[in-house]
């Protein structure tokens, strides 16, 4: 600060520059330039790249240009019962895991919102998984679900293999269950996440004034009430966003499962993120396939954002 | 008990601010409740990080004893078994390597790996992999947040056409889901010899995480009072000098906070590297995952390898526990 | 209806007293106003009679009914806040009736009472919109049918016009006190501006630095001030305030001949004083400006104009210790800075404080000066 260079706003500003200045208009374009560059070579470029593939029959690891089949693909993927199935699984997941984050995280920032001694270490505690890679969660959970050494069993009280569930395997005491697995895998990814819905539910929380519920109080509100009329809907947006995250998520499931099953036993964790890594890059490489397959999720999850942010609108508009 | 509370009032004078129905004994029961109700669930939440946590120090057979242990004595075993390759060594061999451990010439990760009867041949590929991971993660780190702070003091300082435009297609690119835009960045790569090597996934991180550090950045710069610029503007700085010398320090516990998460994202980051790298610039993540798999799995060397990924994050979260909502939040939502 | 009565009440932050332990006695139907400057603990005293704060000494009675450590749900007292407090995310009707429909009210019955409080309030248009679009003033009037809707035994209210403009607090001023006029509910209502305090109340609690200073009406705190802090807080400007000493039966004031005869009413107090030292306060009317000779003289410092009077800075005595006292003085008359000017003084309000204690000297009371409230209010108002 000391070597501010003295010099009179009008002598600045009487044209005569002293040294070369770039204009407002070139430092915008300057700094944000780059970044759009990255972002269209990386993202753009690649997403229209990959529009036309979905329009074609490619390999990509065969020595074959494209061919153009129209809405082949699509067609295809939108008949083919398999793809429906894992469409289902995905939602099914999807269903679960967002609506047990939703009440675990909700309730959990209930419990922490009014500080206690301690209160601050714990919930940074409760929010590391959220942040650790989730391969390595799922790599770990493997460990955890191990039917003969893993803790899960042994905590749930099952010490013998034989009459206990493999989660991951789909089985309990050697019959199959149908979607053991993918609750399994469900299981996972609201530990790791639930901490994600607290998170902005405390911030939520935390954002209400403390005079409304001085107001309740002396407006003779019950507990029971207070909550129904003053904080549900005061967070409601908060929760919202946190939805719309973790169902965008849902649809973007790929790393726990591989961590855990690679979409077994069977194809009962197939969800549709992981399948259409296994299309794109295993087995046969059906890039054009699966590149259309990508454009399905994609217009999915842009139709999901679509109807949460419309909805999101209409209570900010309300609560203005 | 609670009778006695509306004649007398509380046992302590209330010297704090406080509705007076949050110091009855009713309330102050269930403020006790809920303390316990957190405690209980923060201690189930927190068992499969404790498992690991000890499972990276058990030895081998300790990691699949039924019923599974807590109480053991720790080794290093699994950190040996994940950093080294070792070789089974022949009972001349193994005299030999005794003699050595006597006089001291042995490191600790040999005198280990000779308990078990093996000699170490030489580093690991995870070591490999590992230093792919910090080299990656680092570089594109530096870039994502050098050229974030640009766009974010740009968006948030000057009239910019279709600002809220570009701001969302910014945060969109994060929404897409990693395998639509690797097929063709797969070809993409191909094409230019990217796949597989450093600089292009250092180029493909510094993207991937350029969304956050734009938002992230422009709410902490969106913070800081203009004034101060347009101050040093009429004192005769430049826009540029403004921006280094009054903008940059002010904006220095954001950029580092914005800095952490990119690290902490690209260090943990598995689909792209999965698909984009296979042995060269293949990073940590896939490759725990895979590598290990030689001659059953190896559990302690796979919790030893999290625990590699998890300690980073216990110490992110609790350095910039104020910052982790923006973070995860990419700067939308602030407390 | 009720009564509110504070026994010893106290409240201490850590080692901070807030409010030091007090006495009060609020009668039913009676217009209260706690005034003082920011920070002296009126707002906290407030919110313990709610059961927004908990008290740390004293207790609290309601009709005869110990309510200390009753949840303020349980004291039938409505409070409106300084800054309104309504919930922005229901509309004007469902703020209204929101302590009904919490006490689970008739549906019939809520709406029947909303549109009474609606129609007193005037605010029948906007009952659909959403408080956060509303002015200030509507707000307000929103709040204040929240609080009326209940029919509560006593409303609290914490400078409910603070946040107005100054033109707004006034008509919102009239309509609280109609309001009062009409309903007769025991009001308790905090304020830092004195001529609100001086205009709505039936009796003001004048408090500084966390202790009651006075407790009586407007006309005594006005004329009667029991110390020099609200001889100096009520009025603009306060009370003038002049060094004296005793001589004889006369009290010297600044300023080589300015020596004023000793109110008779005073004589036995003075004589218990055991001190030549006394502070002389008259109100600035008090003070009659004379062409012919008055008792005091002294020089012109500055003028303000106010409009309907002009107000005389006038310095007595000169060099270092010279002091100043405002006098009223005719809006055409000409004064210019530095002229000498002379003023009688009604020795009836002249006011005698004890400069070690920082209290009023005892006085006879005979021949006190009884002005009606509105007059007062006017005076003060100008």
């Amino acid at each position: 600060m000391t070597t501010l260079p003295v010099r009179s706003p009008i002598a600045a500003s009487s044209g005569a520059k002293p040294r070369r200045e770039l204009s407002d208009r070139a430092i915008v374009n300057l700094f944000i330039w780059p970044t759009l560059i990255l972002l269209i070579a990386w993202n753009v470029f690649p997403l229209f790249y990959s529009l036309y593939l979905a329009f074609t029959d490619y390999s990509a690891i065969a020595n074959r240009p494209p061919t153009w089949v129209g809405f082949g693909n699509f067609v295809d993927i939108l008949t083919d019962r398999q793809a429906w199935k894992y469409f289902a699984t995905t939602g099914r997941y999807a269903l679960v895991t967002v609506g047990m984050q939703l009440i675990l995280g909700f309730g959990l920032a209930l419990l922490v919102r009014e500080k206690f001694r301690g209160s601050g270490v714990i919930t940074t505690l409760i929010l590391v998984p959220m942040m650790i890679s989730p391969v390595v969660v799922g790599l770990f959970w493997k460990l955890m679900y191990n039917p003969t050494f893993g803790y899960f069993n042994y905590l749930l009280g099952f010490s013998d293999p034989r009459f206990g569930p493999d989660m991951l395997a789909g089985r309990f005491a050697g019959r199959p269950v149908p979607n053991l697995a993918l609750w399994a895998v469900a299981l996972v990814d609201i530990w790791m996440w639930s901490p994600f819905v607290m998170l902005l539910a405390l911030s939520g929380l935390k954002a209400i004034p403390d005079y409304l519920y001085e107001a309740a109080a002396i407006d003779r509100a019950s507990s029971w009430f207070q909550f129904w009329r003053i904080t549900l809907p005061q967070v409601a947006p908060l929760l919202l966003i946190a939805v719309l995250f973790r169902t965008i998520e849902a649809f973007k499931a790929f790393d726990l499962v591989m961590g855990m099953t690679g979409g077994g036993p069977g194809d009962q964790t197939e969800l549709i993120a992981v399948n259409l890594y296994r299309q794109a890059f295993q087995g046969q490489w059906r890039t054009g396939r699966a590149s259309a397959l990508a454009y399905i999720i994609l217009v999915i999850i842009i139709a999901v954002s679509n109807l949460y942010i419309r909805y999101l609108n209409r209570m900010r508009g309300e609560n203005a | 008990m609670t009778a006695s509370f509306y004649e007398k009032g509380p046992a302590r004078p209330i010297t704090e601010s406080t509705r007076v129905d949050k110091v009855s004994p009713r309330a102050r029961w269930l403020g006790k409740v809920r303390a316990l109700l957190v405690l209980v669930f923060a201690f189930i939440g927190l068992i499969p990080i404790f498992v690991m946590g000890i499972t990276a120090f058990k030895t081998r057979a300790e990691v699949v004893s039924v019923p599974p242990k807590v109480i053991f004595s720790p080794t290093l075993e699994g950190f040996v078994f994940l950093l080294t390759e070792r070789a089974v060594a022949s009972p001349a061999r193994i005299e030999q390597l005794r003699a050595e451990a006597q006089v001291g010439e042995l490191n600790l990760f040999e005198r280990l790996a000779l308990a078990s009867g093996q000699e170490i041949t030489g580093p690991s590929d995870y070591v490999r992999r590992l230093i792919n991971s910090l080299i990656i993660a680092g570089i594109s780190t530096v870039f994502s947040v050098v050229l974030g702070l640009f766009a974010a003091y740009a968006f948030s300082r000057f009239e910019v056409k279709g600002k809220d435009d570009l701001l969302f297609f910014i945060l969109s690119t994060r929404m897409l889901p990693a395998v639509v835009v690797t097929i063709p960045l797969f070809l993409m790569y191909r094409q230019l010899a990217l796949h597989d090597t450093h600089l292009g996934m250092i180029l493909l991180y510094t993207v991937f995480n350029l969304s956050l550090s734009v938002w992230l950045l422009k709410g902490f710069i969106d913070e800081i009072p203009r004034e101060y610029e347009d101050a040093a503007l009429v004192d005769g700085y430049t826009r540029m000098q403004a921006f280094f010398k009054v903008v940059l320090p002010q904006a220095m516990t954001g950029i580092a906070a914005t800095t952490v998460f990119c690290l902490i994202f690209a260090w943990n980051e598995y689909a792209f590297a999965l698909m984009l790298t296979s042995d060269k610039a293949r990073t940590a993540p896939p490759s725990i995952a895979t590598m290990l798999g030689r001659g059953g799995i190896e559990w302690s060397a796979i919790a030893a390898g999290s625990l590699g990924f998890l300690i980073p994050v216990v110490i992110v979260a609790f350095a910039l526990r104020n910052y982790l909502l923006r973070g995860v939040t990419f700067g939308a939502i602030r407390q | 209806m009720a009564t509110i009565e504070l026994k010893q009440v106290a409240k201490r932050f850590g080692q901070n007293w807030a409010v030091k332990p007090m006495d009060l006695t609020v009668q039913d139907g009676e217009f209260l106003c706690l005034l003082g400057p920011s920070g002296c603990g009126k707002t906290t005293t407030l919110r313990m009679i709610s059961g927004l704060e908990a008290v740390t000494e004293g207790s609290i009675w309601l009709n005869g009914r110990n309510v200390t450590w009753e949840h303020p749900s349980k004291r039938d007292i409505a409070f409106v806040f300084q800054f309104y407090a309504l919930y922005p995310h229901l509309s004007v009707w469902e703020n209204i009736a929101f302590p009904l429909q919490a006490e689970g009210e008739k549906k019939e019955n809520i709406h029947k009472r909303v549109a009474e409080v609606v129609e007193i309030l005037r605010i029948g248009h906007l009952l659909r919109q959403r408080p956060g679009r509303l002015s200030g003033g509507d707000q307000q009037r929103v709040a204040l049918a929240r609080a009326l809707v209940r029919r509560p035994a006593a409303f609290l209210m914490d400078e409910p016009l603070g946040a107005l403009d100054a033109e707004l607090r006034e008509s919102m001023r009239a309509e609280i006190k109609q309001l009062h006029i009409h309903q007769h509910a025991t009001t308790v209502y905090v304020t830092h501006d004195q001529v609100e305090a001086m205009a709505m109340s039936d009796r003001i609690v004048v408090m500084s630095a966390a202790e009651v200073q006075q407790i009586g009406t407007p006309a005594q705190v006005y004329y009667d001030p029991t110390n020099l802090f609200v001889a100096r807080f009520i009025g603009s400007p306060g009370m003038n305030l002049v060094d004296g000493r005793l001589e004889g039966d006369r009290i010297r004031l600044p300023g080589t001949e300015n020596v004023i005869p000793i109110p008779p009413a005073y004589r036995p107090g003075l004589q218990a004083l055991g001190s030549a030292e006394v502070i002389v306060g008259f109100r600035p009317e008090a003070a009659m400006l004379s062409s012919d000779g008055g008792l005091v003289q002294g020089e012109v410092y500055a003028v303000d104009m106010h409009g309907a009077y002009k107000l005389l800075h006038v310095s007595l005595g000169n060099g270092a210790g010279n002091t100043i006292v405002h006098i009223r003085a005719d809006r055409l008359a000409p004064y210019a800075i530095g002229s000498p000017v002379r003023f009688h003084l009604n020795m009836d309000m002249v006011r005698l404080f004890d400069p070690k204690t920082e209290k009023a000297i005892p006085r006879l009371s005979e021949g006190a000066t009884v002005m009606s409230v509105s007059d007062l209010a006017r005076e003060v108002g100008r």
